[in-house]
Order: C-alpha cells, then sequence, then structure tokens
C-alpha cells in the first residue's frame, strides 16, 4: 500500500478482494444486458425529412415553408446571431445578450441564400425561371415581401394541379412561378446540393441550410405525428417506443415551467437555470450548506452499510 | 534526484500497484451500490467498442446493412445502460457523502466526466443522421445559440459532431475517467457515516 492508502486506512479490517474477476464479471453482465435489449428491441431509425418528399407529398407546406422566407417571416428571418444581424432579436437577460457578443458567424439571408440562390442555380436548368427570377430581384424589398404574404394568404385556398400549387388570382408578382420553380427543383431531388452548394467550403458535411429549411412547420408535423414534441417532459424523446435521452429531463423540463415555457428569451433562462442549478451546484455540492448534511438525515447510508454497522454493534 | 525518481515517489506517496489493483478491500466495502461505478465504467467499454465498429463502416452502413443496424443498437443500448449505470452510481456516492475526508476532487471530476457525457449524448443523437439528428439539430441550436455557443459549436454541422462523437469527447471522457479512478485508488473507499442509530441508542 501507498503511504497516503497506509494513512487512510489505518486501523480498518480488511477482506479479500479480486478487481480483475469483479471487473469481467460486471463487463460480462453489462455485455449480455446489451446484446439481449439489442436483439429483442433493435434501434430507432425514422427515415430523415427529404426535401423530395416534402416537395411530393405536402406541396402545400413546401411553398408555405418556401414563402415565408421571401415574406421575412419564417423563424429564420430576424434570428439574430449567429445567422442574421438582428442583435435586438438575441435572447437576452436583465439587459445581456451573450449571442451578440460573439456576432454573426454562421451568415444565412433566408429568402437570399434559401430561395433565390437556389433557383438561380435551378435557372440554369430551367430557363422559365430566369424572368420570375428577374422581376422578383428588380422589385423593392418591400414589394418583394407584399407579394410573397398576399401569396401565404391564398396558399389556403390553392389547389395542386400535377406538380404545380395554383393560386387564385392576386397580386402576388413573380411569386407563383418562383414557388413552382422551387417545388419543381424540390420534388427533383437537386434542392438540398443547391442549398449546400452555397456554403463557404463546398468540401464541408455543414448541413445547416438544408436542415434550416424546414426547421418551422414541416419538421414539427413530422415531429408531432412521432409524439416527439415533448409537451410533458421536453424534447428528449426518441422516435418510436424507444427511451430517449431520459437523463435530460431535468434539462428539458425547465421548458415547460413559466416564465420559461413561453418566454422569448426561455432557452437563455433555461441554459442560466442548468448551469447554476444543475452543473455549479452538484460540482460543489460537498461545500453547500443543508445539502451537504442531507445524505445523514435519508438513512440509505445504513442500507449500504448495513454489514458494517451490524460488526459493530 | 532525477525526474524518473520523483515520478517513482509519487507513486510510492499515492499509488502503489497494490493500490491500482487491489487484492484486499476494506470489509465495509460490501454491497452493491459498489458496483454501480464498475457498471458504468463496463458500459463505457462496451460505448467504445461498438463505437469504433460503427466508426470503421459508417453511416451507410449502420443504416443499411443488418449487421450495422444490429450494431447500432448495441450502441444505443450501451448508452441507456451507462446512463442508468452512472445515475445510480452518483446517487449512491450522494447518499454516502462519498467527498468527505478530502475527496472533493473525486468527485468533482466525476461530475465533469459526467457534463462531457451528457455532451457525447447530444453529439451521438445528432450524429445518428436518420430524422432525430434532424429535429435535435434544430432544436438544439436555439438553447446553444442563446448563450452564444452558435460560434464554435453548430448542432447542424455533420462534420463538426462526427468528430466531436467519434475522437474528440471519447478522448475527454476516458481521459477525465483514468482522472477519476487514480483519484478513487489513491484515497480508497470513503470510511462509512458514523452510525447515528447506534450512537443515539448508547447514549
Amino acid at each position: 500500500m501507498s503511504a497516503r492508502s497506509e494513512r487512510t486506512l489505518r486501523g480498518i479490517p480488511t477482506k479479500p478482494y479480486d478487481l480483475l474477476l469483479e471487473g469481467i464479471l460486471v463487463l460480462a453482465l453489462v455485455m449480455a444486458l446489451v446484446l439481449v435489449l439489442a436483439a429483442l428491441f433493435g434501434s430507432p431509425d425514422s427515415p430523415t425529412v427529404r426535401a423530395r418528399d416534402v416537395a411530393r407529398l405536402q406541396p402545400l407546406a413546401f411553398v408555405r415553408t418556401t414563402a415565408r422566407m421571401l415574406a421575412g417571416s419564417s423563424a429564420l428571418s430576424g434570428y439574430g446571431p449567429p445567422y442574421t444581424h438582428d442583435p435586438a432579436n438575441a435572447q437576452r437577460l436583465l439587459g445581456v445578450a451573450p449571442a451578440n457578443w460573439f456576432g454573426v458567424t454562421e451568415p444565412v439571408a433566408p429568402a437570399r441564400d434559401l430561395v433565390l440562390a437556389p433557383l438561380e442555380r435551378a435557372a440554369v436548368l430551367d430557363p422559365s425561371l430566369a424572368a420570375p427570377l428577374a422581376a422578383f430581384r428588380g422589385a423593392t424589398v418591400a414589394q418583394q415581401r407584399a407579394w410573397a404574404r398576399a401569396y401565404l394568404g391564398a396558399v389556403g385556398k390553392a389547389e395542386v394541379s400535377g406538380a404545380r400549387v395554383v393560386v387564385p388570382p392576386g397580386a402576388y408578382g413573380p411569386v407563383p412561378a418562383l414557388m413552382n420553380g422551387m417545388l419543381r427543383l424540390g420534388r427533383s431531388g437537386l434542392l438540398t446540393g443547391a442549398l449546400e452548394a452555397g456554403q463557404r467550403h463546398p468540401y464541408a458535411l455543414d448541413l445547416s441550410r438544408a436542415l434550416l429549411f424546414f426547421q418551422g412547420s414541416v419538421d414539427h408535423a413530422v415531429a408531432r405525428s412521432l409524439n416527439m414534441t415533448g409537451n410533458r417532459w421536453g424534447i428528449s424523446h426518441e422516435t418510436g417506443p424507444y427511451p430517449g435521452a431520459w437523463w435530460l429531463w431535468p434539462y428539458t423540463f425547465l421548458y415547460q415551467v413559466p416564465p420559461m415555457a413561453s418566454s422569448p428569451n426561455g432557452d437563455l433562462q433555461v441554459v442560466l437555470i442548468v448551469l447554476v442549478a444543475l452543473v455549479l451546484l452538484p460540482l460543489f455540492l460537498p461545500f453547500v450548506p443543508v445539502l451537504n448534511r442531507i445524505p445523514r438525515w435519508i438513512p440509505i447510508y445504513r442500507w449500504i452499510w448495513r454489514s458494517w454497522y451490524d460488526r459493530h454493534r | 534526484m532525477n525526474l524518473t525518481q520523483r515520478f517513482q515517489r509519487v507513486l510510492q506517496r499515492n499509488l502503489t500497484l497494490e493500490d491500482a489493483l487491489p487484492t484486499r478491500m476494506p470489509v465495509y466495502v460490501d454491497s452493491l451500490a459498489y458496483l454501480f461505478g464498475a457498471g458504468s465504467l463496463m458500459a463505457l467499454v462496451e460505448l467504445v467498442a461498438s463505437g469504433v465498429v460503427l466508426a470503421a463502416f459508417g453511416p451507410s452502413w449502420y443504416h443499411h446493412r443488418p449487421v450495422g443496424r444490429f450494431v447500432n443498437s448495441l450502441h444505443f443500448w450501451g448508452v441507456q445502460v451507462f446512463f442508468a449505470a452512472l445515475v445510480l452510481h452518483m446517487a449512491a456516492k450522494f447518499f454516502m457523502a462519498a467527498w468527505r475526508d478530502g475527496r472533493w476532487p473525486t468527485w468533482a471530476v466525476g461530475m465533469l466526466a459526467f457534463f462531457v457525457a451528457l455532451f457525447t449524448g447530444l453529439t451521438g443523437y445528432l450524429a445518428q443522421t436518420n430524422f432525430d439528428s434532424q429535429w435535435i439539430a434544430v432544436q438544439s441550436k436555439d438553447a446553444i445559440n442563446a448563450v452564444g455557443g452558435g460560434s464554435i459549436f453548430n448542432p447542424m454541422n455533420l462534420g463538426q459532431v462526427l468528430t466531436l462523437h467519434v475522437v474528440v469527447l471519447p478522448l475527454v471522457i476516458v481521459g477525465l475517467v483514468g482522472v477519476h479512478l487514480f483519484l478513487i485508488r489513491r484515497d480508497g473507499p470513503v470510511r462509512p457515516l458514523p452510525d447515528t442509530k447506534a450512537a443515539e441508542a448508547g447514549r
């Protein structure tokens, strides 16, 4: 024994022990448990949401999502750092907005990067898009958004005719043509490639733009159908009847509690509570009065060391 | 005294071979509660082993080939067993007040390993490359961005997520667990709390 062990364990009777045997037995137990669980239940693997499938199966949801980008009403429009230059919209607490300290590090302009740039790429193969694109680009931003808003208002009355969404007559400018161009691009399966083609480093594995495109109502609709929105415990469900990240419940549960549940600064509030209550407090718990006495009040230790106490009774 | 001699002296003072690989234990180490730590450690071994196989063959294999799907299932259930054992281990150590007699560093390093494991779990969910990954990526980004973390970690960047999950975070966890185990074996198992019931009976 080391000098330190001699000191700390002086006077304590010992018994024979085999560390390696215990390790091997526990490993065997864990392996057996995992093997049985994997063999019996497998693992969840819900298919990804693909632009092609959304465009083909839910064309109205597709054009609605796309038109919101042009109208400036998507969740990404005005998001603030790290995506857009809207520091006023960064989450803040007591006037402090940590996101603004780091600025826009992943710049995304929803209308330009997620709609117009892919359409320009598509226009190389689909010349009918050139004129509507030129008309849209020639208009003021206010006009562009007004057209897109009018179109969004009409989508509810739209009809799907083959591969086209047909809206009732109205003042939409070139937006219907652009939306049907995006729909064709989506149905072709080339939209994701067109979105990622615009990223800074073309060989990277950064899927931000493709994921941000459907982060709104489309992803939520799929998540709802898979019972993944987490109304009670927060988003820690797994797809299907599998256990999810239940160890995050203390964190995700905070999203169900006022004021975080409805506050526009809810994420920042939750993260700060987690940092104090679930990180710093447990880390320094041995020095926190009252909390460090709890083990003495709840006699679980008496069960753990019952043979020791019996021995000394 | 040269550097090697100094290191020998440090080991003699803190961790002899008998400390590192003990053949005797204090008699009070006599409960299932002592096995939860070993359970989480062995689940970590299972996770590293199944993770190495998954990393070697890649996402297409573990989505579309039966053997790949099975190894993916081994990894998935390994995570569940790992966190179950870890939570039980942490609860047991809390109710034993295992930080006593100068063992706070062991407690703190264990906590840090737990926090890194949580982040590793998140990157694992993101690396599944299925709808779960898409959903968690777009949902988790808001909390990360709110504190400015979006400038250094982007959950939608699969390249970053994969390298973190497969290389960086496992190395950090294994390093922290190594320090945790060193401290555990250096200090030995904490003595039982005073038996208040017996003390009251004898009063």
